[in-house]
């Protein structure tokens, strides 16, 4: 894209500045235009820079802005909706070396770090202190806090310990203009101003480049973590008795939904035998003083509503239990390129979502494994695009747009949204418009145009 | 006042056109108002201590959205401003209004919609008392968190307005926290819905969360979906006295480190008990230099205020616990009563700033400095669980309601300029109002002042909705 001597202008300006941290190798570029959604953007990036300071990131954005270059900020490229793949002719600017932890202030229970450290490294560094970084995405082990922000990451313990949102304080964001901003505070209460803090969080790369950030810890909750598990006879069956939970004023940490396909699907990646066990399986776990009694009354209401339940204290038995929750992405992985939903509902709404997804694969002839987190409402439903439905142009087939649509359609209708935690993206971008509205909508491009009038913040991801 | 100029659209300093222009087309409108003084003064009053200057023209009494939509439709025709308010308890002046302003009223809209207990969450009109939500969703085993030391008076359309904090903010978030979903009046009488039902949610930028805090600059809330969190079971109160407001800053940070998460943490220093004992014939002050309030609640309680206990003793004067409601409630009497106690001893001006925890103690010594240099007299009392402390200025008798006499601005200011050196904040809680947006600037700095400035503009581009308010 773009005529030739612009792009051998900007390449000279960005070499000139950056030096080794450019690269504009074939393979690498090839490999930058595409994240863990599935979707492999059209065209070629520009040019790869790796930045490992703020003044790399501030020098990128300058030369972006003085030649209209689109920029593609990318962490670890987990993402999950298209807004980390690099578009054609765009500077793919990497934060994913920026990634010391600078301070760690017990007293205050946060840290200051670069865009680039790992989410799990952070819980692992501070685990000494008796404290633990939260938001807890299943890629935590993969995914970046810089990216983490940028989709305002969830995970599974987010009904009891909040998204991401809740654990930032501030931030420091390259504008596109290469100008430098800090919001937020240290303190944990602030309203000076607008909450711009969490206008960048879940804004995906289209304001500005986050380049260090300010998050919250918190303790490591005491007490003996105990886990349930239990096989119903259908996902409507589990959900409902996850509702039971909820509405019984408990609390606990993680309750996951699996559902019958999806448990297929673990049983031939792993060589177990779960989908023989039941048609759903319900995952909880609680933590805290009153782990154990929340546990027991929990066990009560999951027996009651018809589940075969087993509960442990052994913390071993209980990381085995939540591995088989997170092996499901792979497991569907190795049946093809999937495409992860991730819509919400409200809590009471849960079941009644489920029935629709039952539905929408029906009329479509589709498997739709599913899993949830089913204390915040929020579904995975998984298209998984097969040898046998794969188009050969490696494009998502339509009849799976057709299902992905009806599916928003009706998380929409149950009061929901379309998206819980992964983001808009390119993927999704084509419904926001229906869920927010349209002078929402408006609103929401006039914001971009003052931070980004020239545009060349992540272009084609959100709007 | 700031040094950027104002982005382009934005009007500053708004010129109204004479009232006979629009009052008539303004009342024909709605059901409730009045332009007689007695009513217009009080609706351009708040809790801060200080007026603008002159009455409002009119005050409309909103009984439904039709009536803000209308209100605001002919504002914007006419480019009058606008000050909405909610019950008046606002502590920055943010809700006073001068001469020329429409007073818009939300107090009436104070239904509670739905309060749906499986989903967590109520749906309530703005006018809604806080406190009344609270006990409504007490019925169902479940308590809306936020708790702002208003929480009896004020609404929950202003505590959205000013993000308000309370004495449980560590533990269970501010009001943004709590905030699921919005329905706000634009300036020019669009209605626009941001947020959702769900407890998770990313499509596209965070309005709710632009809108709460935004102080009535951005558009007017008519509606809020708020998140309803399990009642906690069990409370247990430790009430401790110190030698110094030092030694008591400094248990309160220890407390931070000890795995537990208490859910109150309050300082109140030695100047306060006095007054309280003032009031109140009390002897708190016989018993310490400083008073620190701790309460943990839910399942674990008993045993993490035994935690927070052992350690107080390590440099308490006196430590005493206890699980019983009553027995806490008359713990706590010391912190309710610090107010109160010190409005008894004049006309404040109530501070707000945050610190990092860490530099809660240093806070605390220099705004005494500050006291004892000046002669100013100056109370403190702190959220210490999340490093909020209010300063709180008695002002001398003398002086107009209007008018913030210079060497109390100045003690303020040196206040202000002491939050910024320690990492924190101007104000944690009540917002920038009127009182502290000369300020604003020197926080958040040019670059960040330039967006929001360019914010406001894109959501009033005609500046109606409380100018001279926030940023």
């Amino acid at each position: 894209m773009g005529c030739m001597t612009t792009s051998t202008a900007v390449l000279h300006r960005l070499r000139a500045e950056l030096g080794s941290r450019l690269s504009t190798d074939p393979a690498e570029l090839q490999g930058a235009r595409a994240d863990r959604s599935g979707y492999t953007a059209p065209g070629m990036p520009l040019a790869i820079v790796r930045a490992e300071s703020i003044a790399d990131v501030q020098a990128v954005m300058r030369i972006a802005t003085e030649w209209r270059v689109p920029v593609v900020p990318q962490g670890a490229a987990t993402g999950l909706a298209g807004g980390g793949a690099g578009s054609d002719g765009a500077i793919v600017l990497s934060t994913a070396s920026m990634n010391r932890i600078l301070e760690v202030a017990l007293a205050d229970e946060l840290a200051e770090v670069e865009p680039g450290v790992i989410n799990q490294a952070l819980s692992d560094a501070v685990a000494q202190y008796g404290l633990v970084f939260s938001p807890d995405p299943a890629s935590k082990a993969i995914s970046t806090i810089g990216g983490n922000i940028a989709t305002n990451a969830g995970g599974l313990l987010c009904a009891k310990y909040g998204v991401t949102r809740e654990a930032v304080l501030g931030l420091t964001v390259v504008l596109p203009d290469g100008r430098m901003l800090e919001t937020g505070h240290r303190s944990i209460k602030g309203v000076t101003g607008y909450d711009l803090t969490a206008l960048f969080t879940g804004s995906e790369g289209t304001l500005g480049v986050i380049v260090g950030a300010t998050v919250r810890l918190r303790p490591i909750a005491a007490g003996t973590v105990v886990t349930i598990g239990a096989f119903f006879d259908t996902i409507v069956a589990a959900a409902a008795a996850s509702a039971a939970v909820t509405a019984a004023r408990l609390r606990p940490a993680v309750m996951e939904l699996i559902d019958h396909e999806a448990l297929k699907a673990i049983d031939a990646f792993n060589g177990t035998t779960l989908s023989a066990s039941g048609g759903a399986y319900l995952l909880v776990q609680t933590d805290g003083g009153a782990s154990v009694d929340e546990a027991d009354r929990i066990l009560a209401i999951v027996t009651g509503a018809g589940g075969t339940a087993e509960l442990t204290i052994d913390p071993e038995v209980g990381e085995r239990l939540l591995a088989v929750r997170r092996s499901v992405h792979p497991s569907l992985a190795a049946r093809g390129e999937v495409l992860i939903e991730d819509v919400c509902v409200p809590r009471s709404q849960l079941a009644a979502m489920f029935g629709e997804i039952e539905r929408i694969g029906a009329k479509w002839g589709l498997s739709i494994p599913t899993v949830a987190h089913a204390g915040d409402g929020n579904l995975h439903p998984n298209f998984v695009i097969t040898p046998e439905l794969a188009l050969a142009s490696g494009e998502v087939p339509d009849v799976v747009w057709q299902a992905a649509g009806e599916l928003f359609r009706a998380a929409l209708d149950l009061g929901g949204t379309l998206t819980g935690e992964h983001g808009i993206g390119v993927l999704k971008k084509r419904w926001l418009r229906d869920e927010v509205g349209t002078d929402s909508f408006d609103l929401q491009r006039q914001i971009k145009a003052v931070f980004d009038p020239l545009g060349i913040m992540n272009p084609g991801t959100m709007f | 006042m700031s040094g950027a100029a104002a982005p382009a659209g934005i009007v500053s300093g708004v010129t109204p056109t004479e009232p006979a222009a629009w009052l008539a087309e303004l009342t024909a409108g709605v059901a409730t108002w009045s332009t007689t003084d007695e009513h217009t003064a009080a609706a351009g009053a708040d809790r801060s201590g200080t007026r603008q200057a002159g009455l409002p023209s009119v005050v409309v009494y909103a009984h439904t959205v039709a009536d803000v939509v209308h209100t605001l439709t002919v504002a914007h025709r006419h480019r009058v401003p606008v000050v909405t308010r909610g019950a008046g308890s606002g502590l920055a002046g943010g809700a006073t209004a001068g001469s020329t302003a429409i007073v818009l009223d939300l107090a009436s809209m104070n239904r509670i919609v739905e309060i749906s207990p499986v989903d967590g969450l109520a749906r309530v009109e703005p006018g809604v008392i806080t406190a009344d939500l609270d006990r409504a969703a007490a019925g169902h085993g479940l308590f809306y968190a936020p708790d702002p030391g208003s929480v009896a008076i004020s609404t929950i359309g202003g505590n959205i307005a000013t993000n308000a904090g309370g004495l449980r903010g560590a533990k269970y978030g501010v009001t943004r926290d709590a905030v699921l979903a919005l329905d706000v009046v634009l300036a020019d009488g669009t209605v626009v819905h941001t947020g959702r039902d769900t407890v998770k949610g990313v499509t596209g930028y965070d309005l709710t969360a632009l809108f709460v805090g935004s102080e009535g600059t951005l558009g007017v809330v008519v509606g809020a979906t708020v998140r309803l969190l399990p009642r906690p079971k069990g409370q247990a109160t430790a009430a401790a006295y110190f030698s110094s407001v030092d030694a008591a800053a400094r248990a309160s940070v220890l407390l931070a480190t000890l795995g537990v998460r208490p859910a109150v943490v309050e300082l109140v220093d030695g100047r306060t008990l006095a007054a309280i004992d003032d009031l109140r014939g009390t002897d708190h002050a016989t018993r310490g230099a400083a008073f620190l309030l701790v309460q943990t609640d839910g399942f674990g309680a008993i045993a993490e205020i035994e935690v927070v206990a052992e350690s107080l003793r390590q440099s308490a004067l006196s430590v005493e616990v206890s699980a019983d409601a009553a027995l806490a409630l008359a713990l706590a009497a010391a912190r309710r009563d610090a107010l109160p106690a010190i409005e008894a001893r004049g006309r404040v001006l109530i501070e707000d700033i945050a610190v990092p925890r860490s530099r809660l103690a240093e806070a605390f010594e220099a705004v005494t400095e500050i006291s004892e240099r000046t002669g100013i007299e100056i109370y403190q009392f702190a959220h210490a669980g999340d490093g909020n402390l209010h300063p709180i200025i008695v002002i001398p008798p003398g002086f107009a309601a209007t008018e913030i006499p210079a060497h109390v601005q100045a003690a303020a200011d040196e206040i202000f300029a002491l939050a910024l050196r320690l990492g924190g904040t101007l104000t944690a809680e009540h917002g920038i109002g009127r009182l502290k947006a000369a300020w604003v600037e020197r926080e958040v700095g040019p670059e960040a002042h330039r967006l929001m400035r360019g914010i406001r503009a894109l959501f009033d581009p005609r500046g109606i909705l409380n100018p001279g308010t926030s940023v």
